[in-house]
Parts: C-alpha cells; sequence; structure tokens
C-alpha cells in the first residue's frame, strides 16, 4: 500500500510536470500570433503597478492579463505569519482609462477546516480619471467591490504617476498614492450580495494592506525591464522585473529585506484581426 | 484526500495531458495546412452583374474574418457587395468601400432571393466542431473546483432554409458537480429554425434536448434594425429536465416556462450594449437583469446584476474563440474547433438566482455581430 502511494506521487509529480510543459509551449504559440508591444509590469493584486503599490498608467483600450503572484508567509495579506499565498488574476480594460480586475487568493499549506473556502475573490475597478500631460500625471482610483465577505487583499486608493524620462530609453515612473484604511463589505453570505453591508477598518486586520501614504520609482529600461522600489505604507520593497517575448513578465520582490515575492503574467490586445487581412481592418 | 480521490484526480491529469498534446497536434495541423481560403465558405453564389455575393461561413465568430478574406479572395471579380446567411438565410447587404455600408433586405428582396434560389443542402460541408463545456462552481478548499467538465463532438445538419438539426456526441472529461457517470452520451440534439421577417425583425425557434438538461421548445423574436442603436426581443420557452444514465433515457414532465422581455441600446462608438431584461426564469424566479456587453473583435465580454425573488447577485461573462479554428477540411467535409465558447460566472451560487438553459445560440448575441458599427469599427 505504501509502495503505491509512493508511486502515486511520483507520477503525479511527473505529469504535473509534463502538463506545465505543454501549457508553456501552448502559451508560446499563442504568443506567435500577436504582436503589438505591451508592458504589463503588475502588483500583487495584478493591477499596473510596482511590487504592492498600484499605479495610475493606461493600458491600451482592450488590453487583457492573466498571472499569478506569490507572496510570503511574513507579508501574507489574509492569514499572516502562518500561510503563504497564491494570488491568481485576469485583468481587463473594459473601456478606455477603465480597467476591470478578478483576483483569488488561496492560503497555500494546510489551514483550518472552518477558515477553509475557495479563497478570497475580489472584483476591483480602476479609473483613470486624469490622463498624464507634459507636466501632469495621471491620477487613477481603484476600488474594490464592496460585495465580499471576510476579506483581505482589499484595494481603496487614490495614485497619481508621472513618466520621467532620464536618460535614452531609460524612463523612471514615479508614484504616490493614498490607501484608505477603511473599506465597504458584507457581514455574512446570503443570497443577496446588496445587503448586509458594514464599514470595516482594514487595521483590523493582521497585516494592513495599502492603509495610508504610499510611493515608489519604477526605473524602466527600453521596456524590456527595470528595477522597482517602493514603500507600501508598511515597508520598503525593492524589485526588478523583465519583458519576454514582447507578452510574459516575470517579476520578483524582496518585502522589507526579508521575503521574496514573485509573480508571472501575460498580456495581449483582444483587439486583434488575423494578419493575413490585417491591412484591411483597423484592429 | 481519500485514495479513490487521489487516484481520480491522476486519472484526470494523465486525461488532460493527453488533451493537451492532442490540441497541439491540431494547433501544428491547423498552422500546416495549405490554405485554400473558399474552402472556408459554403453556399457561395456569385452574381458578376451586380457585383454581389452571398455566401455562409461557420468558421470564425467575428464575421469581418470572413468578410474581409472573401473580400480579398472576389476582389479580381469586381465583387464589393457582400450578403452573409445564417442557416442559409441572407441577414443584411454589406458594401466594401472606404467605409461599410449597411443595407437591410427588406420584405420583398427577400421573398425574390427565395424565389430565385432554391436552397440546396449539398451545398454545405459535413462540418465537425469540437466544444468545450465547463459547468463549474467554485467549491470548498478541498476542491476549490467543482466542474462537470465535456468534449463535444457536435455536427449541424442543414434540412431546409433556416432550418437546422444539431446534433453530436458528448465524451466526458471529469465530473465532480453532480453524480451523473462519465458515460459517452448524445450532445444536445435539436431542431432550429432561424427566420428573417424582413429587413428588421428575426426569429429563432428550437425544439429538441437543449443544453443544461433542459428539452422542450424555446422561441426567440428581435427587432433589431442591423443601423440602428435600439433593439427589442422576447423569449419564451417550455421546458423539462433531461438526461442521459448509463443506458436509455431520462426525463420528466414539462415544467420550466421561462417568459422573457428585453430592450438593448448600442453605443455605437464603443460597441457597448446595455440590455434590460425581464421576466420569469427557470423554477418561476421572476426578476430583472441589466446586462453591459462589449464586443472587443473576436471576444466578448460583459458584466450583469439580476435581481429575483431567489436574490440579487452579478458576475461577469465571456465568449471567445477558441483555437486553432480548422483543422482539417476538404470541399465536403470540415473538422474544427468551436467559434464560440460562452461562459458565464456569478458571485452567489446556490439560490438558482434567474436560471436559464441555453440553446444554439441567443438571437440577440447573434444579431449584435452583424450590426454596422460593430463591423465598421474593425474596418479600415
Amino acid at each position: 500500500m505504501t509502495n503505491d502511494v509512493y508511486t502515486y506521487t511520483f507520477k503525479k509529480a511527473q505529469l504535473q510536470k509534463a502538463g506545465k510543459k505543454v501549457f508553456m509551449v501552448g502559451l508560446l504559440l499563442l504568443g506567435g500570433l500577436y504582436s503589438t508591444r505591451l508592458c504589463a509590469q503588475v502588483n500583487v493584486s495584478g493591477k499596473s503597478g510596482l511590487i504592492y503599490i498600484p499605479t495610475a498608467e493606461v493600458q491600451d483600450d482592450r488590453t487583457f492579463s492573466a498571472g499569478y503572484i506569490y507572496n510570503p508567509i511574513n507579508y501574507a495579506i489574509k492569514f499572516n505569519k502562518r500561510n503563504s499565498e497564491s494570488i491568481y488574476f485576469v485583468n481587463l480594460v473594459v473601456l478606455p482609462r477603465f480597467e476591470v480586475n478578478v483576483n483569488l487568493l488561496r492560503p497555500n499549506g494546510t489551514i483550518p477546516f472552518m477558515e477553509g473556502g475557495i479563497g478570497d475573490r475580489q472584483l476591483d475597478l480602476k479609473y483613470v480619471f486624469l490622463t498624464e500631460k507634459a507636466k501632469r500625471p495621471s491620477v487613477a482610483v481603484i476600488l474594490s467591490a464592496p460585495f465580499g465577505v471576510d476579506n483581505s487583499l482589499l484595494t481603496h486608493a487614490v495614485i497619481a504617476t508621472k513618466h520621467l524620462p532620464v536618460a535614452k530609453s531609460i524612463t523612471a515612473i514615479v508614484t504616490v498614492g493614498l490607501g484608505s484604511p477603511y473599506s465597504v463589505g458584507r457581514r455574512t453570505n446570503t443570497n443577496d450580495i446588496l445587503s448586509d453591508f458594514a464599514l470595516e477598518d482594514k487595521r483590523d486586520l493582521p497585516y494592513h494592506y495599502l492603509t495610508g501614504p504610499f510611493g515608489g520609482v519604477n526605473i524602466n529600461f527600453a521596456s524590456k525591464g527595470g528595477v522597482m522600489v517602493e514603500w507600501d505604507s508598511q515597508h520598503l520593497n525593492v524589485g526588478a522585473y523583465a519583458l519576454l517575448f514582447k507578452h510574459w513578465t516575470v517579476q520578483a520582490g524582496l518585502l522589507n529585506g526579508d521575503q521574496l515575492t514573485m509573480s508571472t503574467s501575460y498580456s495581449l490586445n483582444v483587439f486583434q484581426l488575423p494578419k493575413r487581412i490585417r491591412k484591411h481592418g483597423k484592429a | 484526500m481519500g485514495r479513490r480521490d487521489r487516484d481520480q484526480v491522476g486519472a484526470w491529469m494523465r486525461k488532460t495531458s493527453i488533451l493537451w498534446v492532442v490540441w497541439l497536434c491540431f494547433v501544428t495541423i491547423g498552422f500546416a495546412q495549405q490554405r485554400n481560403t473558399l474552402q472556408h465558405f459554403e453556399n457561395v453564389s456569385v452574381d458578376s452583374a451586380r457585383h454581389l455575393v452571398a455566401y455562409e461561413q461557420r468558421l470564425y465568430r467575428n464575421p469581418v474574418v470572413g468578410l474581409l478574406e472573401l473580400s480579398e479572395l472576389l476582389a479580381p471579380l469586381g465583387v464589393n457587395e457582400f450578403i452573409p446567411l445564417y442557416q442559409g438565410v441572407p441577414i443584411a447587404r454589406y458594401r466594401l468601400g472606404e467605409t461599410i455600408t449597411t443595407t437591410i433586405l427588406s420584405r420583398k428582396e427577400r421573398a425574390d432571393w427565395v424565389r430565385e434560389r432554391k436552397f440546396d443542402s449539398r451545398r454545405y460541408k459535413l462540418d465537425f466542431r469540437l466544444q468545450p463545456e465547463f459547468i463549474a462552481q467554485f467549491g470548498f478548499r478541498e476542491r476549490p473546483l467543482e466542474s462537470k467538465t465535456n468534449l463535444l463532438l457536435q455536427s449541424q445538419l442543414y434540412l431546409s432554409r433556416g432550418l437546422v438539426l444539431n446534433w453530436g456526441v458528448l465524451f466526458p472529461i471529469v465530473n465532480h458537480l453532480d453524480n451523473q457517470s462519465l458515460n459517452v452520451r448524445p450532445a444536445p440534439t435539436f431542431l432550429n429554425q432561424f427566420l428573417a421577417l424582413d429587413g428588421a425583425n428575426f426569429m429563432s425557434l428550437s425544439a429538441g434536448l437543449f443544453y443544461n438538461d433542459q428539452y422542450g421548445v424555446n422561441v426567440q423574436y428581435r427587432h433589431t434594425d442591423l443601423t440602428k442603436n435600439w433593439s427589442f426581443g422576447l423569449e419564451s420557452g417550455y421546458t423539462g429536465f433531461y438526461y442521459f444514465p448509463q443506458s436509455g433515457f431520462y426525463y420528466e414532465s414539462l415544467q420550466n416556462l421561462i417568459v422573457l422581455a428585453d430592450v438593448a441600446y448600442r453605443i455605437p462608438s464603443r460597441d457597448v450594449t446595455i440590455k434590460l431584461s425581464g421576466g420569469q426564469y427557470m423554477y418561476q424566479d421572476r426578476g430583472a437583469r441589466l446586462d453591459v456587453i462589449r464586443q472587443m473583435g473576436n471576444v466578448e465580454v460583459g458584466f450583469f446584476a439580476v435581481k429575483t425573488g431567489d436574490g440579487t447577485t452579478g458576475g461577469f461573462n465571456f465568449a471567445i474563440p477558441i483555437p486553432p479554428g480548422r483543422i482539417a477540411q476538404t470541399n465536403r467535409v470540415r473538422l474544427r474547433t468551436t467559434e464560440e465558447f460562452r461562459w458565464e460566472y456569478a458571485y452567489t451560487r446556490g439560490y438558482s438566482i434567474a436560471t436559464r438553459y441555453r440553446v444554439g445560440y441567443q438571437l440577440d448575441a447573434l444579431l449584435r455581430q452583424y450590426q454596422q458599427h460593430y463591423l465598421q469599427n474593425q474596418y479600415q
């Protein structure tokens, strides 16, 4: 019996590996179909941003991105110092300057049965109400929808971002913002997502995400990669990222000089006609 | 997880890995295949005197792709007017110039059309479509996703003008959602009649075994001028539960009456449709629903909020084509992946709020794909 179990685990790991390989090849093939340049540097919840903090950058209309973020145990947002976290997201520019982000936060490892759910689902809305001009930064507001129960990764913030050319093909992207410690959520899960609202204070949670002033700088080299430093309202974090094959971003960050976070995301514009007929259409 | 569960997961992993490999093979074949573009189209008739072509294409979700492909092909013949057909029925007339000019077809034009052209089902391919079906709810930690995933091999038999028999075979892959066994069984099988009454009034009549385990009848009517922004529609259906056990056929009596009405407005510059609908959904649940839908080339994404007697919820939906599309084709037969995979997520589960079933297509979703501005926004 024991043998059986060991064989099983081995097989499972092998299969998972094979599955991942096939998936990656598929992803690369898919990447070959599209050619627009996209910069998709994302934060912990999958929005344009640095490591933890979001920015007010405007993505092209109809840009879709999806990805995964690993958040380490000491800085875990849900079960702080108990379970590291996996965060999955999709993000779509639904209208020019308006983005919808759907993310799912799942604690890694074992957790007590009663606390087990699928994880935290969030629907976040971002609107860039001022676009960047010569002397003006872009300004955006991000709000998590108030339908959730027992929330953790919430964003309620106003952000300003400005691109400053440093040298040829080097740009400093400077961001400052203010996160609200207050949020609105629901007390219980009922059949009515518009009922039972309550005002919550994020500072009651074991770990505070974006409660207060934050800011950071992203130094981008020719849209191919960059380095970042940020104050996330609690800690000082540094990180680096690279954009591969024009669509695939990989990044890593060191939180508070202590633990590593990592993420990967893929981004493409869904408004694309096949290449063979593109000269006729404008899409 | 018990050992049995792990075995199941293992089996599932094996199955899905195989699927991925098969899929990749298809992708490769799809790319490698010699392009014979005219084979993408069916029931093509060129009227060179009027520089006009009528054609049907079932390959692409986005009609613009077919339209531009065919226009390139027929440019030497001087053809600049196009009449796409749906199940053999003309939708509207599109003239390609500096812009796309849409002309709706009057009742008389349609009558003349029917008189001039006899319907011939041999002008259509035996078309096989691979369609994944993914019915899921987000469950608990032990199994975050409770899903019922199937792969459908579907086909359509063109019986007469507008009348199509949809049929196929369903291959189950995984089922953690309910206790239905993993037996290979018939895919949803039903008749559909598509009707264009005149330039702006359309109907879709269906009868048979639909998706989501409902059988019965469904009638949809829509008034939409493809050059205008407002439209409205009515839908009614009377259905009951059915499924295919290991052997035989199980069904219950007809009991679900749905009666729905909607009015929609389209913001042409953004391809955004705002649709307010309401009435009675399945299980005698009454209420109203607001949809905001954006068409983005081949893809469609929507958000909705719904309030009924059973509760209030919201969510999102999308419709995407599944690559690679065409896998192999001759003049008579074709194997391809589906042009449209549609999926909807609602935040709340377990309260059956505004539940409905799916037939082959929804009339409003079909017709907004032929809307003048949607085509124009992708052109030049």
